[in-house]
């Protein structure tokens, strides 16, 4: 921890490694992959300062919460700087997912704002029409244009909240987790020391530059700009409609600065794999990419393999890719590949690999410095090495608790450790992951809870509230985890069913924008239940996957 | 061949299905598995093929076929 007694707050870190590498800025990339603005970091931060005036304008006040709901883009750079350097805490949200439309996103929004409660919303135009006469919002042109006040905030103790990310609650509802400043500053050592480790430096000494599309209300596409920020790297961001468009844009961003870093869900090294032709990537120099970190997904071995042999021929090395694992709730960062010799596999334990489908499994590293990793049984008595249990994790980078959620903290949060809800081992020290307890489910990066389209499902069918959904996930290749979704209905007639599993396929499609992998209609009741009537969407996966359910017949 | 056969072509090709089983109202995703990703391929694959600029942002309002002919007519010459 002795790295971490000088620590202030993240703005104070950002402007001291600013101020030592003046050259260093972000880079913003258009779809075509063209830069369309460059900023440096001390220009970022003097114009977080005047909106941070232009907040305090507004009526914002130290440990204010403001809600930032842009694109990627350097509106948002001044909208979340700007809230932090008031010394408010900023929170960031997806844009798309504030305007789509739909009564599930319009609920989902009521409770971000019920729990966070902000003092200021900066928001892109249709999201600031929706909130009118409700809640303060502007657009960035509307807060260009407030009157500016002095915004000197008092000095806040390292240990104090620094922002908040929204993550989904195990209800659905969403939860905002608090991280203090000392918590992102750690997590920023801890993985500039950890992707350095095979050199024996931190990795800012032998990269200058980070390249990511991750969005940033994304807990990893936010937390690993801010650490950038801290480690004095040069940003190049794009929006992620840029990447999932044209994948190429990112590898030819990695190959075009000097030694590079960046970090991505397993789907975005499949997506490179599936996508990319040889002759998409002619020319490509990733000998420069000296560390891609993939975690925020179960990390595929197969996915691994095909990535490192595709672009071989680019310099890729295998000894690059590394592995990790993090959650929202550790700020990011729990553990990380640090050996660089390429990712490790061991077979998958037997009976654990859930709903994964997976034959073996990637190790994901050991625990980041000054942070320890353990495996218990749920009653939280440890397990031995080698056996499969609940992972949890006690560091300087674990969160102090949901915002306004003292219930759902002290269920994740025990004697300060964290609950992840994931399941894995340790082998050798390295943590190994295998599944989940928790019924999140992870496609292509994107977390879902299992309500969000059980509700849609269950308004398809009606029954009000009688006749209920379940969504679950089967992992059937490379692809990833895929949604299964089974509604109960008492129609009987096969034209009649035919026509509710092509609704909800409809619905979820057009709501949620994804593809169902199958739809099980079932008689009424036959979901199985615990004896309070709770769905038990394990059960019903096992029993999907052994074809122990009992379909209705469709026309 | 005109914009209307060259986005029908495109869809079919991207979704990786024949085009007799492409009609207006036929949905991206639900019909056609079309996940986001695919979605933003074939917006760029059209952009293209017809020399046009889609705003990327509209992705997610992109529901059918038809959606898809309307959004590539109002940006089309």
């Amino acid at each position: 921890m002795q790295l971490l007694e000088s620590v202030t707050t993240l703005p104070r870190e950002i402007l001291a490694a600013a101020r030592s590498r003046p050259e260093r800025g972000v880079t913003l990339l258009d779809r075509r992959g063209r830069a369309t603005s460059r900023r440096s970091w001390v220009e970022l931060l003097e114009n977080a300062a005047l909106v941070a005036r232009r907040m305090a304008g507004l009526g914002v006040g130290p440990g204010d919460r403001v809600i930032v709901c842009l694109p990627t883009s350097q509106d948002w750079f001044d909208a979340w700087f700007g809230a932090a350097v008031r010394g408010a805490w900023p929170v960031s949200m997806s844009p798309q997912a504030a305007t789509d439309g739909g009564h599930l996103s319009s609920r989902r929004i009521d409770a971000v704002l019920s729990t966070v409660d902000p003092a200021l919303v900066v928001g892109v135009p249709a999201f600031v029409e929706k909130l009118a006469g409700r809640i303060q919002a502007v657009t960035p042109e509307q807060l260009s244009r407030a009157p500016e006040q002095d915004a000197t905030a008092p000095d806040v103790a390292p240990e104090e909240t620094a922002f908040l990310q929204l993550t989904s609650g195990s209800t659905g509802v969403p939860r905002a987790v608090q991280i203090s400043h000392l918590a992102a500053v750690h997590n920023a050592h801890a993985v500039d020391e950890g992707a350095g480790a095979p050199w024996g430096c931190r990795i800012s000494e032998r990269a200058e530059c980070w390249v990511s599309w991750l969005p940033l209300h994304h807990d990893m596409g936010l937390v690993s700009v801010l650490s950038m920020m801290c480690n004095g790297l040069d940003l190049y961001l794009m929006p992620s409609n840029t990447f999932l468009g044209r994948p190429k844009i990112w590898l030819e961003h990695l190959s075009a600065h000097g030694n590079s870093v960046a970090v991505a869900p397993n789907f975005g090294y499949q997506m490179c794999v599936e996508r990319l032709t040889p002759d998409d990537v002619a020319g490509f120099d990733l000998s420069r990419w000296q560390v891609a970190l993939s975690a925020a997904e179960m990390v595929r071995s197969d996915t691994v393999s095909a990535f490192v042999d595709r672009f071989a021929g680019n310099g890729f090395l295998a000894s690059s890719f590394r592995p990790g694992y993090g959650l929202a709730e550790a700020t990011v960062a729990v553990t990380m590949d640090r050996a660089g010799k390429g990712a490790r596999v061991l077979p998958m334990p037997s009976g654990s690999g859930g709903g994964s489908g997976l034959s073996d499994v990637v190790s994901v590293g050991p625990p980041v410095m000054d942070t320890a990793v353990s495996i218990t049984r749920p009653d939280g008595t440890l397990m031995g090495a080698g056996e499969v249990g609940e992972v949890r994790v006690q560091g300087p980078g674990v969160f102090s608790g949901y915002y306004r959620d003292a219930a759902a903290t002290a269920e994740n949060l025990v004697d300060g450790w964290l609950r992840t809800g994931d399941r894995g081992f340790l082998d050798d020290g390295e943590l190994f992951i295998v599944g989940r307890d928790k019924d999140l489910l992870i496609v292509r990066g994107q977390n879902i809870m299992p309500h969000e389209i059980e509700w849609l499902a269950e308004e398809e069918v009606g029954g009000g509230g009688a006749l209920r959904a379940a969504a679950f996930s089967i992992t059937r290749d490379a692809t990833g985890e895929e949604i299964v979704v089974a509604v109960e209905t008492e129609a009987k007639d096969p034209a009649a069913v035919s026509a509710l599993v092509e609704a909800v396929r409809s619905r979820i499609g057009r709501d949620i924008g994804l593809p169902l992998a199958d739809v099980i209609p079932l008689r009424r009741g036959r979901l199985p239940r615990t004896t309070s009537g709770k769905v038990r969407r394990e059960e019903l996966r096992r029993r999907y996957l052994e074809q122990e359910l009992e379909r209705l017949g469709t026309a | 061949m005109d914009n209307k056969q060259v986005v029908l072509e495109v869809i079919a090709e991207v979704a990786g299905r024949p085009l007799s089983d492409l009609t207006p109202t036929t949905e991206l995703v639900a019909g056609l598995n079309l996940d986001s990703s695919k979605a933003l391929q074939l917006l760029i694959e059209l952009e293209e093929r017809l020399d046009i600029e889609i705003d990327d942002e509209q992705v997610g309002r992109l529901k059918t076929v038809g959606d898809v002919l309307a959004a590539v007519d109002a940006v089309a010459a």
